[in-house]
């Protein structure tokens, strides 16, 4: 599919009596991407993070559109398009198994239980989770397996829309070549926006790559 | 996607989060127990002899605390553990990666208490076996299909109260003036512990404003007397006049607060 950003402007408000100012984090972003991969670079708080969450419906935009496929996406046409890892791998059941998790959140995503699992198991062995590290307890996993279940989540659903935040974060070198060779593949199919602040594993991934700066997409580097 | 796929799914994470912490599980269950002992013996030091309060009731204090706990505790889970329910997800990190699917607003509200009345359902039983078994309480009049109907809309309301104060959840993450007011009043002033009629005369119109009043008293009327449908009229119709009012624009007020925390950012805050 194709995924294109017209003119996203993107506004967190101070929190009332705070005393602070509100914070502008996209400035007007467009761009277009897919169908294949294309990365996302630019330096801390330029608003990366921000446009992801957006493109995948999980905030709404306070101005601009977002167009999939050429037509107008609201957010919750997003939420049904796209699959979003995060930066942050902690948004797991820490209580339950890595299994379990990956269950529950494929039945929210409409998968079926026996599917959820099958792909779990598939795609934990690309990026070399362990088997048995599925049905240990999440917070008993290093941060870099928390890592992998979080991308095993967001790659088990199969969107033809997949935002990857910082997926490089964490992985030891045989995951990050695992983890390269699925965004390949995942990007022969479906539109792959990839961020990182490896300029090496960004410019292996995808060989588009968009800046962002200050919430302004900046070009092609 | 199917509503019951997703009500499964809750269910099953919460059974198995809930099972991972096994002495709260016993606790809880013994906790029930202490509590009702407490009632037992207020009941025992005053005797069996009725109040006036308790004459349209036509039992003791001790079977009619008894059975508006039993009653109360049920539906008063659809009242607290939606903003409960929320507010661990909020701070577990998990509700922005549930609200980042294609799950809709009205499928999540099923299924984020189901597990809570799954439990609360159980609590009952206890609840129902003690009072044969240990407190040899007598409900041979009961009118077990009227208590059934204010049980029904009992449920629905306090379930709409419950998603009402998880909007505050929400949108404020802490400080919720509809969870202060349930814990706070609805017991005091809705005839769980005690008939309103004990109240002072200023305060009966207060009390007259909350749901809590007349499904407590419908309840107790048809299983304490066996009260029928047209004796307990005007607290049913009160009822469903609660629940038709309530449970939309709760679900509605919900959205919006999503919609909210959507455009503000603050779905993943704490």
């Amino acid at each position: 599919m194709r995924i294109e950003a017209r003119g996203l402007v993107k506004t967190f408000p101070a929190p009332p009596f705070s005393g602070g100012s509100p914070l502008r984090a996209l400035d007007g972003v467009s761009l277009e991407a897919g169908p294949g991969v294309t990365g996302l670079e630019g330096p801390n708080g330029s608003g990366k993070t921000t446009l992801f969450k957006t493109l995948a419906g999980i905030l709404e935009a306070d101005g601009g559109a977002v167009l999939a496929d050429g037509a107008p996406a609201a957010p919750a046409r997003l939420r049904e398009l796209a699959a979003y890892c995060p930066a942050n791998p902690r948004s797991f059941y820490f209580r339950l198994s890595p299994a379990e998790n990956l269950r529950f959140f494929g039945a929210l995503a409409g998968l079926p239980a026996g599917l959820a699992l099958k792909k779990a198991a598939a795609l934990a062995g690309r990026l070399g989770l362990a088997r048995a590290d599925l049905d240990r307890r999440f917070d008993r996993l290093s941060e870099g397996n928390m890592q992998k279940v979080s991308l095993v989540r967001a790659f088990s659903r199969g969107a033809p829309l997949l935002l990857l935040d910082e997926p490089f974060r964490g992985l030891d070198a045989e995951a990050c070549r695992g983890l390269q060779d699925l965004i390949a593949e995942t990007g022969r199919s479906s539109a792959v926006l990839v961020s990182s602040h490896s300029p090496e594993l960004l410019r292996e991934a995808a060989v588009r790559i968009i800046r962002l700066e200050r919430g302004r997409t900046g070009g092609t580097p | 996607m199917s509503w019951a796929r997703i009500v499964i799914a809750f269910v099953r994470r919460d059974f198995l989060a809930e099972s991972s912490y096994r002495l709260s599980f016993a606790l809880g269950a013994l906790a029930t127990l202490a509590n009702l002992a407490v009632f037992y013996f207020i009941g025992r030091l005053f005797g069996a002899a009725l109040a006036p309060e308790l004459e349209p009731y036509g039992q003791d204090y001790f079977t009619y605390v008894f059975t508006a706990l039993a009653f109360f505790g049920y539906i008063g889970t659809g009242a607290g553990s939606y903003a409960g329910r929320l507010r661990q997800e909020q701070m577990q990190g998990t509700l922005e990666a549930a609200l980042s699917t294609p799950l809709g607003t009205v499928p999540f509200l099923a299924a984020l208490t189901a597990w809570n009345f799954l439990f609360a359902t159980f609590e009952l039983g206890i609840y129902a076996l003690a009072g044969a078994l240990v407190f040899k309480l007598d409900f041979a009049a009961a009118n077990w299909a009227a208590a059934a109907l204010v049980f029904a809309l009992s449920a629905g309301c306090f379930a709409a109260l419950g998603i009402l104060s998880s909007c505050f959840v929400m949108l404020f993450k802490r400080g919720n003036p509809v969870a202060w007011v349930l814990n706070n009043f609805e017991g005091l002033l809705g005839g769980v512990y005690f008939p309103v009629a004990v109240l002072p005369a200023w305060l009966l119109p207060v009390s007259a404003l909350l749901p809590v009043t007349y499904a407590v008293r419908a309840f107790q009327s048809a299983v304490l007397r066996g009260a029928g449908l047209t004796e307990i009229k005007g607290d049913l119709l009160a009822l469903a006049a609660f629940d038709i009012v309530l449970i939309p624009a709760s679900v509605w007020l919900f959205g919006l607060a999503v919609r909210r925390a959507r455009r503000a950012g603050t779905l993943g805050e704490y």
